[in-house]
């Protein structure tokens, strides 16, 4: 992992925007089970606008800018619901890398990742527990400012921290659904994985090994 | 999967295409994704911006014409649209009486028609919106406001599309849909699955034999399912659903027979005859019917009926106005 500068940042999105695409259909089919079977679709839709803007932005872009692209990318784009709660969870990295030129510390990420995941939480207005995206999110979250603490390689605490979010992913099979289309089944929604709780964990182990290739 | 599709990631673009190609005497692109009638905007008049994912045509973008929508924005496949497309279609059908959204309730839509409302409220353009919640079996009645939106849109969109010809005030336009939601109802059955192009697959699989009661318009499992049998039972069933949350004895009514996309029409009007029959024991009056495909599910096979209860208001703006739109007429 050399500096993570911005541009660094855009290479580790394209990455992140292949693996999304790779897992498309495994998405839909765990959309599928209690959804409308499309996550993977509007993932892809989405990650392929933030390809686009990724590759039209000069070398010398800030971390900063790379994120707000990714954020108007999603905004444009999109819809659905996944739409907007990535273009806020985007939008809120870029504001927690304003004025940054590199993201090289653990501590730049523990930023990121927490700014994110709690304008996902104010716009999609879920709780932990609600079997959403946010069940993933915010123990991959207290894994990395846990690791904050104790230094290490920040390549090791993204890598980490993406295995946290992926075991809690399948730990939401045991979850009840609080919010999007699989509210409405209730019970018969336990033992499923959460969709948007396994894309979640997918972007993040696609930065920490886009980032080992940047 | 067969298809009459290219790159399954480009036929939304490719249908908005040909859409507004074929629908040029009545509507007119406002943006990449976005319409409004060809005479928009109309001075003094509200106007209805109207929405959700592709897929189910003729809802929601079909219904964009004179008596019922002036304004629509198109999602991808069965994902809400962008708040970009809907400011762009608000602005277009502006005719400063201000502008009315009227949409089925899911997350998505609610979450992208808010961030719209707001951001043309902030340009000063009076938004207000009316969310419609007619499935019955999408939650219990007690939670009702997290019922899905489903068929009974096109019954809902009558009675706000001739408010508004009547150059009636926003208030007046979003209390009239307000009423026409609160007084409908819809159950549905799916058949078959649907096939989502970019996905390939079928969303879900249903054995052969056996039918899902509650079946949401975009494959989202219903409340049970039974094994395939006489049609009657089945209609009995599901207007036994309607007529237990909602009072229709001795009302008058608006009613569609709706057709998900994959069930021919002889099948639909198999449905009618028993729905009319349930209808006449219960003295329930049919004074406006329709039977045809209106809120499909791309090809799924199925049924929904939508009851609305009419007062006299109703009943007058549903009978006396003309609806001349891309995909449904009515003198």
């Amino acid at each position: 992992m050399k500096s993570i500068n911005g541009h660094a940042v855009a290479q580790a999105l394209i990455y992140v925007a292949k693996k999304v695409e790779e897992n498309k259909d495994y998405l839909c089919e765990l959309d599928g089970e209690v959804g409308d079977g499309d996550h993977g679709v509007s993932m892809t839709i989405g990650m392929r606008a933030v390809t686009r803007a990724m590759n039209a932005l000069p070398n010398s872009v800030s971390p900063a800018e790379v994120f707000q692209s990714a954020a108007d990318a999603y905004a444009n784009e999109v819809g659905a619901t996944i739409g907007p709660l990535y273009e806020a969870a985007f939008a809120a990295a870029a504001g927690a890398t304003a004025n940054l030129k590199e993201l090289n510390e653990i501590s730049n990420w523990v930023n990121i990742y927490d700014a994110m995941v709690h304008s996902i939480q104010v716009l999609g207005k879920a709780e932990i527990g609600d079997k959403t995206m946010l069940d993933s999110f915010f123990p991959a979250v207290d894994h990395i400012r846990i690791l904050s603490t104790k230094g290490g390689s920040l390549s090791e605490a993204l890598h980490s921290t993406a295995k946290t979010a992926l075991a809690a992913a399948v730990a939401t099979k045991q979850l009840v659904p609080k919010k999007g289309r699989a509210a409405r089944l209730g019970d018969r929604a336990i033992g499923y994985q959460d969709a948007g709780a396994t894309s979640l964990a997918i972007v993040l182990q696609g930065f920490a090994d886009g980032l080992d290739k940047a | 999967m067969k298809k009459l599709i290219n790159d399954p990631f480009e036929v939304v673009d490719e249908m908005f295409n040909g859409f507004i190609l074929a629908n040029d005497h009545i509507v007119k692109p406002v943006g990449k994704r976005s319409i409004a009638r060809v005479k928009s905007p109309i001075a003094g008049k509200v106007g209805i911006v109207v929405g959700g994912g592709s897929g189910h045509l003729p809802a929601f973008a079909g219904y964009v014409g004179q008596g019922m929508a002036d304004g629509a924005a198109f999602g991808n496949i069965f994902a809400s649209p962008p708040s970009k497309p809907i400011v762009e279609a608000t602005v277009a059908v502006n005719g400063g009486a201000g502008v009315m959204y009227t949409y089925g309730n899911y997350q998505g839509d609610c979450i992208n028609f808010d961030k719209a409302q707001d951001q043309c409220r902030a340009m000063g353009i009076p938004v207000q919106s009316v969310v419609l919640n007619d499935d019955v079996l999408s939650a219990p009645k007690e939670e009702a406001s997290k019922r899905r939106g489903i068929g009974g849109l096109f019954l809902v969109w009558h009675i706000a599309g001739a408010k508004a010809e009547q150059m009636a005030t926003l208030d007046e336009v979003v209390a009239a849909t307000q009423k026409a939601n609160n007084n409908t109802r819809t159950v549905g059955v799916g058949l078959t699955s649907c096939i989502v192009p970019a996905n390939g697959m079928p969303t879900f699989t249903l054995p052969d034999d056996e039918m899902e009661i509650g079946l949401g318009i975009h494959g989202e499992p219903g409340i049970k399912r039974v094994k395939v049998r006489g049609i009657d039972s089945v209609v009995d069933e599901i207007m036994e659903s309607i007529l237990a949350d909602l009072d229709y004895k001795g009302s008058d009514v608006a009613l569609l027979v709706n057709g998900l996309g994959g069930s021919p029409a002889e099948e639909l009007y198999v449905v009618y005859r028993r729905v009319k029959q349930i209808c006449d024991a219960n003295q329930i009056n049919i004074r406006f019917k329709h039977v045809g495909e209106q809120v499909t599910a791309l090809e799924m096979a199925g049924v929904s009926v939508s009851l609305m209860r009419l007062d006299t208001e109703m009943h007058d703006l549903i009978k006396n106005t003309v609806v001349n739109t891309c995909m449904y007429k009515k003198n």
